[in-house]
């Protein structure tokens, strides 16, 4: 079976929805924003992607949203703007499911939650940090708000977190237990994530990225959240259709992409899952769109969702600047391959067709 | 109607014993034995009973503590169990499409302390704990050490993880995604979910009583239950402990960490696994309830039971194992096929005295049952609920 994809909604550090998505995408570049943490009277500056939630307001009161964290109003934003798109905000929600996947979850509220404890004691312990730091938090919260009732699910798979959770969504709708899924992609940053990424890829984070540039390490963080209305119904399918899901390791055995499609890789700058890409996609036509939104595990939705909005045009977009040696074909896009490798060989390969 | 998937091993490891033959055995004997944690300490002026590991285990691997996280540790003792159980090892397993689903809450949750208490002090602390976590999802844990190459899932669904990881690794099964599936869920007792669940006001200062009027909420615990699931193709004419026969999930969209009070989530939830397995409630001879110990849940989900499934006996094994989290669906569903299994069940201990607002009571004592299917069910934060429906295996 496969998924027809109803609507997208969209947001990251290119901007908030899919029209901001397709004018980044037309223009080629995104000018990261300049992150700063101090610590020890040192101010750390770099360039991320961080992504906006002003109109989140569109949909709830702000009411609705106290108590709620970052990371589950991305979730929250990239889902009601799905849901608009595809008409669905007033729609009966009791037979869509719901699905997240992420790599890291609610980072923020996890070290706020160990902040409670550690500056103020044990007995001082948050219970809204922490009821908010459990990874399936944003699910609850898109349940919560939009009263779906169906099955809920969070996946956490680091880079392979979106591939293996549509496997769940495509089963869900082949079997019949849905008949939508709003299905989600989030990641945040948090100022832990930037010492972490600065201690093991030192000055790497700098920019500008090159993702095809697979000897250098030119990773720049990102966040945001992507999400999708899918469907078995055809008739609904404004982007196009998930085909087939693959989940694998290339070490244990090597893949083989298929010939016909247009591959947009997950390269987002790792020097450590560079070769990966290099082996896989050899000559083949290929892009990367990761200079558009940053480096983040749940990124791989945001490859699908440019992905699909290629095929719903029907054009290329231009290949990001720093992108390296990539090509595109001169016939209209029939078919993609949404590729993701994590470090060690994971991969997911997501193929959609028009 | 579903398929039955078969059930051709099983493992399992928590605080009532350090394998499944040991597990069943304690909870037989009716020993349980709750102390305050000695894996961590807190400042916090109440002393919550945990149940803990009560020994060491080692794995087939160099430096475990430095190359896994526990709760991956724990993990894959449990896959080893059952996979030895079932009759596989690493070199009969390859080239076979296999799969491997496990929930979990701690064993994906940047919970570092430590780590962050030196961070937050200015200094600049190792790395080796990030790495480590890194390494150290679930479900990519056990395909690594195996060398599989199937599709990989870690669910976090919070408490309910367990149940779904063999709902949807049954479900890999049926569509033919996987020939076998190694499902279920581990967690470890972590400082940061006991200052959690303490912050709630959830957990009781004595041995949790589950169903029972004075119960004040549940123990944490830690441990894994998993199982190998196959297809009839690859089984052949293996012997199965058991069969998965429904599965059913919904959200109650309710709130974020209390039941919905009408139970409306765990009755679509239960609807939909009756509906995939082709039974009747009449068809049940027992329920491994959820039955935490706190208030809110007891309540719920025995007043679901009453109009359910009433007159059915059923238990909460809590209070031998604790609440390992996204581990107690996996390890209840383990001694739900092997409860069908041996036609017994255990006490759910740490009930004495009626709750009037409980409809129905517990099995009191070690009970002999005579039924070819159960049901194994677990409530979770986010308002998830789901529901397992098991079959006795081949004779």
């Amino acid at each position: 079976m496969r998924m027809a994809i109803q609507s997208i909604g969209i947001s990251g550090g290119f901007g908030q929805g899919v029209d901001s998505l397709q004018r980044a995408l037309v223009a080629g570049e995104v000018e990261p924003q300049t992150g700063e943490v101090e610590r020890n009277g040192t101010v750390d500056s770099f360039p991320c992607y961080r992504a906006a939630i002003d109109g989140l307001d569109e949909f709830f009161p702000k009411r609705a949203l106290r108590r709620i964290d970052h990371y589950s109003k991305m979730t929250l934003y990239g889902a009601s703007l799905a849901l608009k798109e595809a008409g669905l905000l007033e729609a009966d929600r009791s037979r869509m499911g719901v699905i997240i996947a992420t790599g890291y979850g609610a980072l923020k509220t996890t070290f706020d939650f160990l902040d409670s404890y550690l500056d103020f004691g044990y007995s001082c312990s948050s219970p809204t940090h922490f009821s908010n730091s459990v990874h399936n938090a944003a699910a609850a919260h898109v349940s919560m708000q939009f009263k779906a009732t169906a099955p809920s699910l969070t996946v956490t798979q680091f880079e392979m977190s979106v591939a293996s959770a549509l496997l769940t969504a495509r089963h869900w709708l082949a079997e019949g237990r849905v008949d939508q899924v709003l299905f989600g992609a989030t990641d945040e940053y948090c100022d832990v994530l930037r010492y972490c990424r600065k201690r093991f890829f030192c000055d790497g984070e700098q920019g500008p990225m090159a993702p095809f540039n697979f000897e250098r390490q030119s990773a720049v963080v990102g966040e945001g959240a992507a999400f999708f209305i899918l469907t078995r119904d055809e008739q609904q399918a404004s982007y196009g259709y998930i085909d087939a899901v693959t989940l694998g390791n290339h070490v244990a055995s090597p893949l083989e992409l298929p010939a016909d499609d247009f591959v947009i890789a997950g390269a987002d700058g790792h020097r450590d899952c560079g070769q990966w890409y290099a082996e896989t996609i050899g000559s083949l036509p290929a892009s990367a769109y990761s200079p558009l939104y940053g480096s983040f595990p749940a990124a791989a939705g945001f490859d699908l969702a440019v992905a699909a909005l290629t095929l719903k045009e029907g054009c290329y977009f231009t290949v990001p600047d720093n992108a390296g040696s990539t090509t595109t074909p001169e016939e209209a896009p029939a078919k993609i391959s949404c590729l993701k490798f994590g470090p060690g060989g994971d991969y997911g390969l997501i193929r959609l067709s028009r | 109607m579903n398929q039955p998937v078969a059930i051709t091993g099983l493992g399992c490891l928590c605080g009532a014993g350090m394998n499944l033959a040991e597990c069943m055995e304690s909870m037989f004997r009716g020993v349980r034995k709750p102390r305050p944690p000695f894996r961590f300490s807190t400042d916090h002026p109440v002393s919550y009973p945990v149940l803990e590991l009560r020994d060491e285990f080692k794995l087939p691997l160099d430096d475990q503590e430095k190359v896994y996280a526990r709760t991956s540790q724990l993990a894959l003792a449990a896959a080893l169990e059952a996979l030895a159980d079932a009759g596989w090892d690493e070199a009969s397993l390859r080239g076979k499409k296999v799969g491997v689903c496990i929930g979990t809450t701690v064993g994906c949750a940047l919970n570092c302390d430590d780590f962050y208490r030196a961070y937050k002090e200015g200094d600049d602390p190792e790395m080796d704990v990030i790495e480590r976590f890194l390494r150290s999802n679930p479900a990519s844990v056990i395909a690594r050490q195996l060398k599989l190459d199937g599709p990989n899932q870690t669910v976090v669904n919070a408490c309910s993880s367990g149940t779904d990881a063999i709902g949807l690794g049954a479900s890999w099964i049926h569509s033919g995604a996987c020939d076998i599936v190694i499902a279920g869920g581990a967690d470890e007792l972590s400082r940061v979910t006991y200052a959690g669940f303490s912050s709630l006001m959830i957990t009781d200062t004595e041995p949790c009583k589950p169903f029972d009027v004075n119960r004040k909420g549940l123990n944490l615990g830690e441990g894994a239950g998993i199982m190998v699931l196959e297809s009839d193709a690859i089984r052949g004419d293996r012997k199965a402990w058991g069969f998965v026969r429904g599965y059913g999930s919904a959200c109650d969209a309710y709130h974020l960490t209390a039941p919905r009070p009408d139970g409306a989530g765990l009755k679509q939830a239960m609807g939909e696994a009756f509906a995939a397995a082709g039974l009747t409630p009449e068809q049940i001879a027992f329920v491994n309830a959820h039955g935490t110990g706190t208030p809110d849940n007891d309540k719920v989900e025995s007043g679901v039971l009453a109009e359910m499934l009433p007159g059915v006996p059923f238990l909460s094994t809590k209070g031998y194992t604790g609440h390992t989290l996204g581990a107690a669906g996996g390890i209840e569903a383990v001694f739900t096929v092997e409860s069908l299994r041996r036609g017994k069940l255990p006490a759910n201990i740490g009930y004495a005295d009626a709750d009037p607002e409980i409809k129905g009571t517990p099995v009191t004592e070690n009970t002999e049952i005579d039924g070819e299917y159960a049901l194994s069910e677990s409530l979770a934060f986010g308002g998830n609920n789901a529901v397992l429906i098991l079959g006795k295996g081949d004779d």
